[in-house]
């Protein structure tokens, strides 16, 4: 088991530096003078200078690159062009805030989909099994945007129940926030619902139909304790990887749906950056989420190795 | 489907068990439904004239008319017919998610034949690449991309194929690895042919089930991609009718209920990605079954 640690944390090291090197590359694919594009042309000449200065802008790309690596790993990532405070004052708190909203989202997903796919996999090509399977493709095909926009105007514009903004204002409690965080959550989740549902129903039939799911049945095991003991617990590894591997999707998603709530996330403030040429905000926030995805996808794995011994023997040799 | 030899009559068998999956994907009521709503959509964007009953950008009829039957969709903000928009704005979506899809699958057929086929360091270094680029939601580089590169139709395609260059890759340099072992492969070796000819003549043929999943199922992922860009702000700029950016540009009046103008180009993208996504279900589960 360490030694598979080991590989797991070593090759992702690996792609972190990859990672770090592609947004440097994609950042710096034109070169031009980064103060004079924040100040604008009628800035004077010394100001230029100087903010270039501050911001590292006017040394070598061969050190500046060395500089964007460091960042990755040790988490600083420079300070602002515009505002000038540092990134990770800026990216943070926004994360903490669309963290709040995922979680909810994952909080009100994950059961229903999870307890739909087992569902419909026991009901294997009947009419409601078609029917899960169909609306869990056509909702997970909609950009969140979309789905955001249609219960905003079904939910708190037509049937007044829910806000349109999503920021609660100071001061409300935890009860009071979920009144303005409901709505966005719920559009993340409806496109979120398909992807899971149908996961675990494939994990679910397949595992039905496994050897060791028809000696449970012969010896005569009751179906709870088939499906608790035998096909649930073999159903999930898949199931589990799709959960953590989509925690990189919902954060691509929720940038939409920030924006049509104007809540004050990462999404938002991505947005905001990219509004106001702010490629510092904009790169630390972009790798912030690739070190999310990658950690998720890492402790994904390890969880399944610790459920499936043959995994984790198999990839340490 | 299983490998063939290069003789008349494994061709004739390839070729019937094609016509045979092509009579499967057809009878399919889902494919049928979603071909249907994508062939409207080609309709309005080919000819919007026909279809749509003002111009899209004619601002002289009243302002924020709700639905009815002056104009079934209702006014915008500025006096716009919102349906004539919508007929009008299929156009902008329709070039650049399928140019899109079709260049990302291109290329990662390209780089998963050579990843699979050649092995060793190639293969080693561009698994990695490919993880690297798969940490990243494809949104979020858009924008990156587009914040340098400035926005353009050109960019955003380029950025969408650049994307899924290495989702293809990866599928198709799994089909390959399950391919390069068989006897064909070793005989056009022991024939003396070319690594180039093997991969590309011999190999490619054998996955183009695979392969023709992935592109119906980036097609689907384009048009979503493709629209949320243009929502967050990397589409064609402002007065365009394309969804995207009219959602973006309306979204704001929702407080105020005038929900016609977001709501139904919303719909409308709503409905082009369920109709791909049910073709791209329906060929799926027919090719990955055979």
């Amino acid at each position: 088991m360490k030694r598979f640690i080991l590989k797991r944390v070593a090759s992702m090291v690996v792609t972190l530096w990859l990672l770090s090197t592609i947004v440097f590359m994609v950042v710096n694919v034109l070169p031009g003078n980064v103060a004079r594009k924040v100040l604008g042309g009628q800035a004077l000449e010394e100001d230029v200078i100087r903010l270039n200065a501050r911001l590292g802008t006017d040394k070598p790309l061969l050190e500046q690159y060395w500089t964007s690596i460091r960042r990755i790993f040790t988490l600083s990532f420079g300070d602002s062009y515009k505002s000038q405070v540092p990134v990770s004052d800026i990216i943070f708190p926004a994360l903490g805030r669309s963290a709040k909203l995922a979680l909810l989202a994952f909080i009100i997903t994950i059961p229903l989909s999870i307890a739909a796919g087992i569902y419909a996999a026991r009901r294997q090509d009947k009419p409601i099994d078609r029917a899960i399977v169909t609306v869990g493709l056509s909702t997970s095909a909609i950009p969140e945007f979309v789905t955001a926009t249609v219960l905003l105007v079904v939910f708190a514009v037509k049937l007044n129940l829910g806000k349109v903004y999503a920021n609660p204002p100071d001061g409300v409690g935890l009860f009071g926030q979920l009144e303005y965080l409901l709505l966005p959550a719920l559009a993340m989740s409806i496109a979120y619902f398909g992807y899971i549902a149908r996961m675990t129903r494939a994990g679910v039939i397949g595992a039905l139909h496994a050897d060791f799911t028809r000696t449970a049945v012969m010896k005569g095991l009751s179906q709870g304790q088939v499906m608790r003991r035998h096909v649930l617990r073999n159903a999930m590894a898949p199931t589990i990887v799709v959960i953590s591997t989509s925690v990189g999707y919902l954060i691509g998603g929720i940038v939409g749906v920030e924006k049509v709530f104007n809540y004050a996330g990462l999404g938002q403030t991505m947005l905001d950056a990219v509004n106001k040429s702010d490629i510092p905000v904009l790169q630390g926030a972009v790798l912030l989420v690739g070190i999310i995805y990658m950690v998720s996808t890492l402790l994904a794995d390890l969880f399944i190795a610790y459920l499936n011994p043959r995994v984790r023997l198999e990839k340490s040799r | 489907m299983s490998a063939t030899q290069p003789t008349t009559s494994g061709l004739s068998e390839r070729k019937q068990a094609r016509r045979e999956n092509w009579r499967l994907i057809v009878r399919r009521p889902a494919f049928i439904v979603g071909v249907a709503i994508v062939l409207f959509w080609v309709i309005c964007a080919l000819f919007p004239d026909f279809i749509a009953p003002h111009h899209p950008l004619d601002y002289r009829t009243g302002k924020h008319l709700p639905p009815g039957w002056g104009h079934l969709f209702g006014t915008d903000s500025t006096g716009r017919d919102v349906l004539s928009r919508v007929v009008a704005g299929a156009r902008d979506v329709l070039r650049i998610a399928p140019a899109a899809a079709i260049l990302g699958v291109f290329f990662g057929v390209i780089l998963g034949l050579l990843q699979g086929y050649l092995g060793g360091w190639v293969d080693l270094l561009a698994s990695r690449i490919v993880e690297a680029f798969l940490s990243l939601p494809v949104v979020l580089v858009g924008l990156l991309a587009i914040t340098t590169l400035g926005r353009s139709n050109v960019v955003v395609i380029g950025v969408v194929a650049v994307l899924f260059t290495p989702i293809v890759a990866r599928t198709v340099r799994a089909a390959v690895l399950a391919e390069r072992e068989l006897d064909y492969v070793t005989s056009a070796k022991l024939r003396g042919e070319s690594k180039a000819f093997i991969m590309f003549r011999e190999i490619l043929p054998n996955v183009s089930g695979p392969i023709i999943v992935e592109l119906t199922v980036r097609m689907g992922y384009a048009v979503f991609t493709v629209a949320t860009l243009s929502f967050l702000g990397a589409g064609p700029p402002p007065p365009s009718p394309d969804w995207g950016v009219q959602v973006s540009d309306t979204y704001n009046n929702l407080i105020a209920d005038f929900w016609w103008p977001t709501f139904f180009p919303a719909m409308a993208i709503a409905s082009l990605v369920i109709a791909v996504s049910l073709i791209a279900d329906s060929v799926q589960s027919v090719l990955e079954a055979s």
